[in-house]
């Protein structure tokens, strides 16, 4: 063997292991038809079937594609007559415009497979929605109250403080059920969804779920 | 031989740099092992040993700076250092046979290394019951992928590597119409349903980003879990932006949620494609249709004793279609491939198979035969010696 082969071979493994990525051109056959997607694993059997979208097989935007949510087992509520109620969209479950002096709040409710992230990375979404800081895991237990009504768990919260020309706050519940996760939250000006919290509260407490 | 160039031999055969380089070999396995609690396995094999000098994020501003060296520089002067005194300084001999066999599996230990690190495709294959699938999908790498969709017969892919979307610079591709701007890029990622009094914008235009917002999440190194990137990727033509999209890993068939598992298609100048990022696919000459999936309990107990996948292999020639049954500790071997039974959801009918292709394969098969056979050999060198010393011993004093 030449003495250079050594100095060969280390070349070679220094090119070898610089190698950058590319991007790649092929032609693929077409993706199978997901034929078996009902044994697929979804959060809860009885969200998936009725809740996935038919996938466009060709062209056309996504821009109507609707958004699944939760079809297993259902709540119901009473709202207060003050409430406006709007027209519900393929994510809400119900919607309302409660109007008062500051402007006007919004209230929806939607429901999704599973915990969508879990309650402190919910918590944290909403307060960065109105320019809040997120909290630590360690301040949840003080930021969600607990609740039970009709027999429903319920995690409540009261995020408020925010500052600046038009302080917002939100009002939220998270109801687990029937491996779902309801979302009912009212949003506005901070005034206004203050002046209502006892009528948000008194709302939680007609939530019960539907008859099976 | 001149100065310089005798210096370098002298450097390269000497027997002290090979100590020194065992030693910062082991110091290399003892640090990168203490590493692995914070960035896994697969975290630890990048950082300390396929490279050639290890770097470590120092200071508030995390600038890197180079604390040791890597496991292609110690392991390649470990093999120069072997090769060059194999043939500077061992003359063959019977005798020293052994030694230098075993010399040799240990340099053919370390190629072999060097050439798993840089040729081996480790793989992933998901199927459920009745599913069919002619690719298998990277355990690591991810890739954004534009599919002309438009021929009914096949599609047309660009797949370009997460790298090159990670620098965030446009990017232009002979066979795409369209330039792609990467807006924003989260290496890892969260996704949350955005609110319709959300006040922050969109991060699409069209497509479920829409109704989604994905938000940056520390990078994981757990062997369990697998980083989520996500995307925000404007689509730019001749006469303008055609629209951004959210993609993400998650928006994938693999997701839990269904909403997620839609592909997101538009159409351009009258043809139509899909967007995705999504894990780097590796397509393959045959399919693999899942049979059945069989989960095996020892009885009146919950404890595992099979798993097994049940498959029909099939080629697009028809030179195979057979059933194939793939267990524990027994892997399907075809195509250059090595298929383990790797995860199970019997619950939902559902397989993973672990698809590995590395043309070294052998190579430290091969090695630890050879090192094997040369310690026997000169073990036996000297157990005749020995034995011929006290028979010698013995007729000189009986």
């Amino acid at each position: 063997m030449s003495p250079r082969v050594p100095f060969a071979l280390a070349a070679a493994m220094l090119l070898g292991a610089c190698s950058k990525p590319e991007i790649t051109t092929y032609r693929a056959p077409k993706d199978p038809e997901p034929a078996a997607k009902a044994g697929a694993p979804h959060a809860h059997a009885g969200a998936a079937p009725a809740a996935a979208p038919a996938a466009p097989a060709t062209g056309g935007t996504m821009a109507a594609t609707p958004v699944a949510t939760a079809s297993g087992p259902g709540l119901a509520w009473s709202a207060p007559a003050s409430w406006t109620v709007k027209p519900a969209s393929s994510m809400r479950r119900g919607s309302y415009t409660i109007k008062g002096d500051g402007g006007e709040a919004d209230m929806s409710i939607t429901a999704f497979p599973g915990d969508v992230g879990g309650d402190l990375a919910n918590v944290n979404r909403w307060r960065g929605q109105i320019g809040l800081a997120p909290i630590a895991p360690g301040e949840l237990a003080a930021t969600v109250q607990r609740l039970e009504r009709n027999g429903l768990k319920m995690g409540a919260v009261d995020l408020g403080g925010a500052t600046g020309p038009n302080p917002q706050r939100t009002l939220a519940a998270i109801v687990p059920h029937g491996g779902s996760s309801w979302f009912f939250k009212l949003t506005g000006p901070d005034a206004l969804v203050a002046k209502e919290k006892a009528a948000f509260m008194a709302f939680l407490d007609t939530i019960k779920p539907t008859a099976p | 031989m001149n100065g310089p160039l005798r210096t370098a031999r002298d450097f390269l055969v000497s027997l002290k740099l090979t100590v020194v380089l065992l030693a910062l070999g082991l110091i290399l396995v003892f640090a990168a092992t203490l590493d692995q609690v914070n960035l896994g396995i697969w975290g630890i094999q990048e950082k300390w040993f396929r490279t050639f000098v290890v770097v470590q994020p120092m200071g508030a501003g995390g600038t890197s700076v180079p604390i040791f060296p890597g496991g292609y520089a110690i392991g390649g002067l470990l093999l120069l250092n072997l090769i060059a005194s194999h043939f500077y300084r061992f003359a063959f001999t019977w005798r020293k046979a052994g030694i230098q066999f075993t010399h040799l599996g240990v340099i053919l230990l370390l190629i072999g290394e060097l050439l798993s690190g840089l040729w081996q495709e480790d793989y992933r294959m998901q199927l459920h019951e009745g599913e069919t699938k002619n690719f298998s999908e990277h355990h690591l790498n991810n890739e954004l992928a534009i599919i002309d969709t438009t021929n009914p017969a096949h599609d047309e892919v660009v797949a370009i590597p997460e790298e090159i979307i990670a620098r965030k610079e446009a990017i232009q591709h002979a066979k795409l119409p369209f330039r792609i701007v990467i807006k924003e890029y989260f290496p890892n990622s969260d996704l949350a349903m955005r609110d319709a009094g959300s006040t922050r914008p969109p991060q699409a235009t069209m497509g479920i980003g829409m109704s989604v917002a994905a938000t940056s999440q520390p990078l994981t190194y757990k062997q369990n879990e697998r980083n989520m990137p996500a995307a925000s990727v404007e689509l730019v033509g001749t006469s303008g932006s055609i629209g951004t999209w959210l993609v993400s890993t998650s928006f994938s068939p693999h997701s839990r949620a269904p909403f997620l598992q839609a592909p997101q298609a538009f159409t351009h100048e009258g043809r139509t494609y899909r967007i995705a990022l999504r894990w780097t696919r590796s397509y393959k000459p045959f399919s693999f249709q899942l049979l059945k999936v069989t989960h095996d309990v020892y009885p009146g107990t919950d404890t595992p004793k099979n798993f097994s996948s049940r498959l029909l292999l099939k080629t697009p020639d028809g030179r195979e279609d057979r059933e194939v049954l793939i267990y524990m500790n027994n892997p399907l071997r075809y195509g250059g491939y090595t298929f383990y039974q790797h995860q199970m959801d019997s619950a939902q009918g559902m397989t993973g198979l672990q698809a590995v292709k590395n043309p070294s394969w052998l190579l430290p098969y091969v090695a630890c035969t050879m090192m094997t056979f040369g310690l026997l050999w000169q073990f036996m060198i000297h157990l005749a010696g020995f034995i011929e010393r006290r028979r010698a011993a013995a007729a000189a004093n009986p």
